[in-house]
């Protein structure tokens, strides 16, 4: 197929999947309910590695895109009593859609200004919806008692872990094909994109979509999750940050490194809580990011690859 | 209709004061400092431990503000966007990590609950059916003095015009001998103390809290993207603009509409006229 596997793929994909399937086994309900947020941001940092991390247009609006998931469930099923097997699809269509809307300024602008269209976006969205029909969307407040697809810790750990883990390894295999290398040319050089005879313009709005589709379901099944919403929470630039933050530090255009990004700073977050209870958190962790980012902007996957390099090379010597 | 005249002119004014820092940075520089809505807060912050908590007069209060937002664009300018050489997105991500560790800071010192900050001159005037505070008059008319006295020393000072230079062409600049290193370090110190003053009124404007720095950051980046890189003249007018345009969509339509249009102004400047209504070709 052309996407260049070795045995040991499989096997740490194997190995992976086997951990997470028994980690309920191991660990207490608390941390099961850690990995769970963990699960839903590594999704949405896979979202914006694909969009950001390869094609280098940076979203700096990535809630916009999953608040449209978020909330158009969240109405279906909450004012329209939609069951949650046609809202969650339908969540989805409408986040691809949103995609598009995003992607319209993508044709002509990039860089630092869309980086800011897209802040743009979010905040714009974040004003619409406390102010456009709050009969439907809950106003300022949100909404709360909405329908929730599993009960306890172990089930929502499953649910999640499962999502996760399907969209990591279809995004990992889709972004090994020759589209993804065409992705990752966009974020090098457009203009020799266009050279080589492809359209960056198709691909570009391919990464839009696929982007929009794992943050809108991402976005679908955490508000089914949660069982709330509020639009503070979600179009926050905290949120943003987070997000950002995972990708990074994992490793931008990797797919793995966000994953495992999502994780490291989930838990440094959880480790923190004993100490500094409040916000204060985030001072540790921006900290640590900053430091990290500066140090190697390529992230965790990569200073873990050139040290496994190394190590391979030291063995051959022997 | 005087009531809205009145409040627009006082809202521009702000936010004129707020974006010309952010102006100077993005066009000496040519990165947007993501961090410079915490100039904002931070100054707030300090002008309220100084003048408030330790009870020094408010002028002593405001110019101690300036000084470590000038303070702290350098450090910013030599810790994180040196090192980065000019990656423009590695200096975008950067300063929004820092604009977050900043918050945190300041919520680590001050909490997390909203403050009302004094009026840095109390007192309030009359003017038909609208009442004017003393404080935003003054905040108009320093923004007004501030850029008067930007716009000189950019067109008539050696160091003005360095700065254009750079903002220009920073490679033909360099050639003919400008010092872009020390530039730069000039714009970052100069735009921290503008940001800090800026930030002193709009918190007494609004009020002190530590998610206060992302409205004014908006803000800035609005009046920047519309007026166009590297015009004082372009702020200035879309700093009206937009302020105009918060005052009639709150006294006319709703209140809860303010920002939206500011938003769907900068999307579609940004689509139709990236360079700006005032900027020059760029992209």
């Amino acid at each position: 197929m052309g996407l260049g596997l070795r045995w040991y793929h499989f096997v740490l994909w194997a190995g992976f999947i086997a951990i997470m399937a028994l980690m309920p086994e191991f660990v207490s309900k608390g941390t099961l309910r850690t990995i769970i947020f963990a699960n839903f941001l590594a999704i949405f940092a896979i979202s914006w590695d694909v969009l950001s991390g390869r094609t280098g247009y940076i979203s700096f609006g990535h809630p916009f895109l999953i608040g449209i998931g978020a909330y158009t469930t969240a109405i279906l099923t909450k004012r329209f009593d939609v069951p949650v097997e046609y809202a969650i699809p339908t969540a989805v269509i409408m986040t691809m859609v949103g995609g598009t809307i995003m992607f319209l300024p993508a044709l002509r602008i990039k860089g630092s200004y869309f980086a800011l269209v897209s802040l743009a976006f979010m905040e714009l969205i974040y004003q619409l919806v406390q102010v456009i029909r709050p009969d439907l969307t809950g106003g300022t407040r949100g909404m709360s008692g909405l329908v929730t697809l599993t009960r306890g810790a172990v089930n929502g750990y499953y649910l999640s872990v499962t999502l996760m883990i399907i969209v990591a390894l279809c995004m990992w295999l889709l972004m090994r094909t020759r589209l993804g290398t065409a992705l990752s040319a966009i974020g090098m050089n457009e203009e020799s994109v266009k050279g080589s005879g492809l359209s960056p313009t198709k691909l570009k709005l391919f990464a839009f979509m696929t982007s929009a589709f794992v943050a809108g379901l991402g976005g679908a099944f955490y508000v089914h999750y949660l069982g709330s919403i509020a639009p503070r929470a979600l179009f926050d630039i905290n949120f943003v940050f987070t997000i950002i933050v995972a990708t990074l530090i994992g490793g931008a255009s990797t797919i793995v490194g966000p994953m495992f990004g999502a994780f490291f700073l989930t838990f440094l977050l959880e480790y923190l809580r004993p100490y500094l209870p409040g916000a204060e958190r985030y001072l540790i962790y921006g900290i640590i990011a900053l430091l990290l980012y500066m140090y190697q902007p390529k992230g965790l996957y990569h200073i873990v690859m050139t040290q496994l390099d190394r190590f391979k090379k030291r063995a051959d010597d022997d | 209709m005087l009531e809205i005249i009145i409040q627009g002119i006082l809202l521009s004014g702000l936010y004129a004061l707020i974006a010309v820092g952010f102006t100077l940075i993005f066009s000496v520089g040519r990165v947007l400092n993501l961090a410079y809505g915490s100039y904002i807060m931070v100054a707030g912050y300090i002008y309220f431990y100084f003048s408030q908590l330790l009870g020094l007069p408010p002028i002593a209060g405001l110019l101690l503000a300036g000084i470590l937002g000038s303070c702290m664009g350098l450090l910013k300018y030599n810790l994180i966007v040196k090192p980065l050489k000019g990656d423009h997105i590695a200096v975008e991500i950067s300063t929004l990590i820092l604009a977050v560790v900043l918050q945190s800071t300041v919520i680590l010192f001050f909490g997390n609950s909203a403050k009302i900050l004094l009026p840095i001159i109390p007192g309030v005037i009359h003017i038909g059916n609208a009442t004017v505070t003393f404080n935003v008059l003054a905040a108009t008319v320093a923004s007004w003095l501030i850029l008067i006295g930007l716009y000189l020393f950019i067109k008539k000072t050696h160091i003005g015009r360095a700065m254009m230079a750079v903002s220009m062409d920073a490679k033909g600049a360099s050639i003919s001998g400008v010092d872009i290193d020390k530039i730069n370090m000039i714009t970052w110190g100069i735009s921290g103390f503008l940001g800090a003053i800026a930030g002193v009124f709009f918190a007494s404007y609004t009020q002190l809290s530590p998610t206060m720095w992302v409205a004014p950051l908006i803000i800035a980046i609005a009046i920047v993207i519309v007026g166009g890189i590297g015009s004082i003249i372009g702020t200035l007018v879309v700093a009206h603009i937009i302020g105009f345009m918060e005052i009639i969509s709150v006294a006319l339509i709703s209140p809860q509409l303010r920002g939206v249009f500011t938003m769907l102004l900068i999307i579609l400047v940004l689509v139709i006229r990236p360079k700006g209504l005032f900027g020059r070709e760029e992209l």
